[in-house]
């Protein structure tokens, strides 16, 4: 992979969605890992390494930039982790890295995630220079004890501090919240619904806290020295967000997103909607056209029906230093994609349309759902109600395993 | 044919893992039957499972030369036996065919209950009991108290027991000078027709039933025609041999000597163990003593999770039929859980051993319902039904009573739980006969008690409620009258046949209110609310709910996450595969089996 010379050019034009206009760029570094985390990051990479990350990742990004996609001008950019504020002024030279390498809509969004501590006014006004317009800030809760527990490294105060200097650099601030830790009231959970928004985000992620296989949290919960989330406290906490943003004039456009008119995550919906995306660093996942896989030789053109590939690269900040750089390699098939779209597209608000239905050949299935009320059909679309939001995997086991 | 005065017959008796199978490879690498390279643990033990347990399930015979201190040559043969309860027929039929046993305890665990029932059984049949205390070499070991164990609690002689050990081979060489010895030669009549015993047989998918032999009278020949007395079956013995473990033909088997007989025969129906073989002309007037059918005790209901591997599962039991008589089935069919057979066995390890061989042997995914009893339901009309299912028993209102078998239980433990011991017999409408100290250290409780009450769990809680000190053994007595009733399970309103057992009046009420409470636990929250109830006729006693399930999705799914969502979809779909629909409601399997866990 990575090998672009002598290519044909692909009869492409930029309008085409089957070209990737959205990156993700995975920054697998923490300064400490939290108890409930189950996604890769290396917490032991030196600030010695980070120019070596920054370079290697490029690296990375280059080896699927075949001229057809160097010419589709980006329109997201999304900086996950990790921490990626923890790489400091090296992220603004990443950003820069990428933006000599490929062109950016004049729109286009870009967005860092960052942990509130590692988020100084000086390194956000460096972010907003760099051209990022969104910071996502892992809030997580405004009740100190629940954060010590959850081994996070910030307090409240300063969580609302992040989120203001990303206001006053010009970005739009989100917050990242967590609903049903054991031991925070209704009361102060409202509190935190409320406090992320005065403190201006226009942005708010509500996650029920969720007890991942191998975590700190797990093993806690097994030895009885932590508490299990409760289901109940998790339907409620989900529910209360969404009454109380609602009030504060923010839409739910997905189970778990919420959004002032106008600051949806453009990059996240992609990934509901079934747009191609690049995704370059350790552990990153990536999904592509066919013929873009095709042309980067990531998947054979041996005439099998795949339509929609999907990767991902292997746990190390260095991928490409490995025998094998990735991990992962789905070839799916046009219904699979087909499939893949509608229960992703049943998690968003507005749903999908018939044809969608029609295409991924659910549409008996959609019938069913709205039998047992977890589904609804008005204007040509089908729509998740509330309960099926809550029993997502219902709704989605049956989407994805119609017929089989 | 060798000279009866030099052969010697017996078998190895003891309480399971008391270290039999160990000795029996000794015996074997001593006497040089088994190259030391060849030597493998448990080498009687042919089957997986019997390795994998430590149990021996087939009754196995080993023929053994051994050069004794008085310098003549001696021929012993070796009749390994099961250890447990389930097989209580067969060992009394291998020991029928020996004149001695080695009786082995465990030095440190001393007498237990299948030592006592095993020792009463060699008494009855008049043999020569060596007692070998085992494993001397164990830091716990007390030879002492054990010795005086064997001489209180079974009034057998113990001064000259052998003192051994299986692992490192002590003690094994005096054991088989005991044999020879203190065991009596075999004695028959060469002239007499033939008469030999079948004590076990199995199945060779090339050569068809082949039987183990005893000859008591007369003499075996390759080519004889001869005679199956309790079936009338005449057939003509295609070889005769030995085994030294690997079958060895032989011309002739004499007067006391043991081997193997291929009868020719492809229906194993045909050759019972405890048969007499005979002459098809001129034989015996009588056969030999002891002979019964045997019978199962305990019944459950064998169901493929996949109902497409219903053929599967006739041919899987067809087949292990062929190695063991004592399996019986029926087709039988649940409203719940489809097309299924009802299976009787000998007792809870015979079912869990088929079970496990269906599974493992025949890659079936079998779901099984909760054990039951044959009961004997007399009607009104003065009909009677045997009942082998729950779902069978007639309506109350039909109904003028019903029997249960019965059986005497022995319980061995150490004094301090007692008391223990005899709460749960309690529980267990188990009604205490009398009570025996062996030692200062055991006591030897006798109860009547029901079977089914025995099959529900009964030998798990007496362990887990004596810290794994109580043995039981038991043996039994015969039908008796009980007041019955059958308590049915409605999952969301309707019955669930495949749930409904039948139980005591007077503790169907509380064995109603925690299996429903069980039941709760086991069976996971679904899109609806779904209540369970227990019932007895039209009169429910108890009821429990399950509550909707209010949420179940992954609230992150990014890019990373879609790919882990897909697989995690799938893996759940599998998971559903493994439960059973009972109308709407999914059940997981363990339901079925939790009646069974009901500790009141």
């Amino acid at each position: 992979m990575g090998e672009t010379s002598g290519r044909i050019a692909m009869p492409w034009d930029d309008s085409r969605p089957s070209l990737p206009r959205h990156l993700y760029i995975h920054v697998p570094v923490c300064r400490s890992k939290c108890a409930y985390c189950g996604f890769y990051s290396c917490s032991d990479l030196g600030s010695g390494d980070h120019p070596r990350l920054v370079r290697h990742t490029l690296g990375l990004l280059r080896g699927w930039l075949i001229p057809e996609v160097r010419r589709a001008p980006l329109q997201t950019l999304y900086l996950g982790g990790g921490t990626p504020t923890v790489l400091g002024d090296e992220l603004v030279t990443l950003i820069k890295g990428v933006q000599a390498m490929v062109p950016f809509a004049d729109d286009a969004e870009v967005t860092v995630e960052a942990n509130p501590e590692s988020l100084t006014p000086g390194l956000a006004e460096s972010l907003a220079d760099a051209g990022v317009t969104r910071v996502s800030a892992g809030v997580q809760s405004l009740d100190d004890d629940a954060l010590r527990r959850l081994g996070r490294r910030h307090d409240s105060a300063s969580a609302l501090a992040a989120l203001r200097c990303v206001a006053e650099a010009g970005m739009q601030p989100s917050a990242d919240l967590m609903c049903g830790i054991p031991g925070v009231s209704a009361d102060t959970w409202e509190r935190s619904l409320e406090g992320v928004v005065e403190a201006g985000a226009v942005h708010v992620s509500v996650y029920p806290l969720t007890v991942e296989q191998g975590t700190p949290l797990a093993a806690r919960i097994a030895a009885g020295t932590a508490d299990a989330p409760d289901e109940d406290a998790l339907v409620d906490g989900m529910d209360a967000a969404a009454r109380s943003l609602g009030t504060l004039g923010f839409e739910r456009y997905e189970v778990a997103n919420y959004a002032m008119p106008g600051h949806r995550s453009r990059h996240n919906t992609a990934y509901w909607t079934g747009r191609p995306y690049i995704g370059v660093g350790g552990g990153a996942h990536g999904m592509l056209d066919v013929a873009h896989a095709r042309a980067c030789t990531l998947a054979p053109d041996d005439g099998r029906d795949v339509a929609r590939v999907r990767y991902s690269y292997v746990s190390d900040p260095f991928p490409g230093d490995q025998p094998s750089p990735l991990a992962s390699l789905e070839l799916l098939t046009a219904l699979d994609a087909a499939r893949e779209d509608a229960m992703l597209g049943m998690r968003m608000t507005d749903g999908i349309d018939d044809g969608a239905a029609e295409r991924a050949g659910v549409t008996d299935v959609m019938r069913s759902l709205a039998d047992d009320g977890l589904v609804s059909h008005d204007d040509g679309r089908w729509r998740p109600t509330a309960r099926g939001w809550l029993l997502g995997n219902e709704v989605f086991g049956r989407i994805w395993n119609a017929g089989r | 044919m060798t000279d009866p005065t030099l052969i010697r017959n017996f078998s190895i008796i003891a309480h399971i893992d008391h270290g039999k199978s160990t000795l029996a490879d000794r015996v074997l690498q001593l006497t040089h039957t088994v190259a030391d390279r060849d030597m493998q643990d448990q080498l009687l033990d042919s089957m997986d499972i019997e390795r994998e347990r430590g149990i021996t399930i087939k009754a196995q015979a080993v023929r053994v030369m051994y050069d004794a201190d008085d310098g003549q040559t001696y021929q012993l043969n070796l009749i390994d036996t099961p250890g447990h309860v389930d097989f209580t027929y067969e060992v009394s039929r291998s020991l029928a065919a020996c004149e001695g046993v080695l009786l082995v305890v465990d030095a440190a665990q001393g007498v237990e209950a299948q030592t006592v029932a095993n020792a009463l059984m060699a008494m009855n049949a008049n043999l020569e009991i060596i007692p070998l205390i085992n494993k001397i070499d164990l830091p716990a070991a007390d030879p002492e108290r054990v010795r005086h164990e064997i001489e209180e609690g079974l009034a057998i002689p113990a001064d000259e027991a052998v003192l051994a050990s299986g692992k490192t081979g002590e003690g094994v060489k005096e054991a088989l000078e005991a044999l020879v010895r203190l065991v009596p030669h075999p004695v028959g009549d060469p002239e007499a027709p033939l008469k030999a015993l079948i004590f076990d047989s199995y199945f060779d998918t090339y050569r068809g039933v082949v039987a183990l032999v005893r000859v008591v009278d007369g003499a075996i020949q390759t080519g004889m025609k001869v005679r199956l007395m309790a079936t009338s079956t005449v057939t003509d013995v295609e070889e005769v041999g030995v085994r030294r473990p690997a079958n060895i033909p032989v011309e002739t088997l004499g007067v006391g000597e043991v081997g193997y007989i291929i009868t020719g025969l492809k229906d194993p129906s045909l050759v019972k163990v405890g048969d007499t073989v005979t002459l098809a002309k001129h034989g015996a007037e009588t056969p030999l003593p002891g002979y019964r059918d045997v019978k199962p005790m305990v019944y459950t209901g064998l169901y493929p999770i996949d109902g497409d591997q219903y053929p599967d599962l006739r041919d899987a039991l067809e087949r292990l039929t062929l190695n063991d008589p004592a399996l019986v089935w029926d087709p039988e069919s649940s409203h719940a859980l489809g097309f299924g057979f009802r299976v009787g066995f000998l007792g809870l390890l015979h079912m869990e051993v088929i079970k496990e061989r269906l599974e493992r042997e025949f890659g079936l995914d079998l779901l099984a319902t909760a054990p039951s009893v044959e009961y004997h339901a007399f009607l009104a009309n003065g009909e009677t039904l045997v009942v082998h299912s729950p779902q069978d028993m007639p309506d109350p209102g039909a109904l003028e009573r019903i029997e249960e078998p019965y059986l005497k239980a022995t319980i061995l433990v150490p004094p301090e739980y007692v008391g223990a011991v005899m709460e749960l017999a309690d529980q267990r409408r188990a009604s205490f006969k009398d009570m025996q100290y062996l030692s200062a250290t055991t006591v030897d409780l006798h109860y009547e008690m029901p079977l089914s009450e025995l099959i529900m769990d009964f030998f798990d809680q007496l362990k887990s409620r004596t810290r794994g000190y109580a043995s039981l053994d038991y043996e039994y007595i015969g039908y008796r009258e009980s007041h019955l009733v059958k308590l049915d399970i409605l999952l969301a309103g309707k019955p669930v046949d495949a749930l409904s057992f039948i139980v005591h009046k007077d503790k169907a009420y509380a064995r109603g209110r925690v299996l429903t409470e069980k039941l709760r636990e086991i069976i996971p929250r679904q899109m609806f609310e779904v209540p369970i109830q227990a019932a007895i006729g039209s009169k429910v006693i108890s009821r429990e709910t399950v509550r909707a399930k209010r949420k179940d999705v992954l609230a992150k799914c990014y890019g990373g996450d879609i790919s882990r969502k897909r697989k995690l979809l799938e893996k759940q779909k599998e998971g559903k595969k493994r439960m059973k629909s009972v109308g709407s409601v999914e059940v997981p399997q363990e339901a079925f089996m939790a009646i069974l866990k009901v500790d009141e």
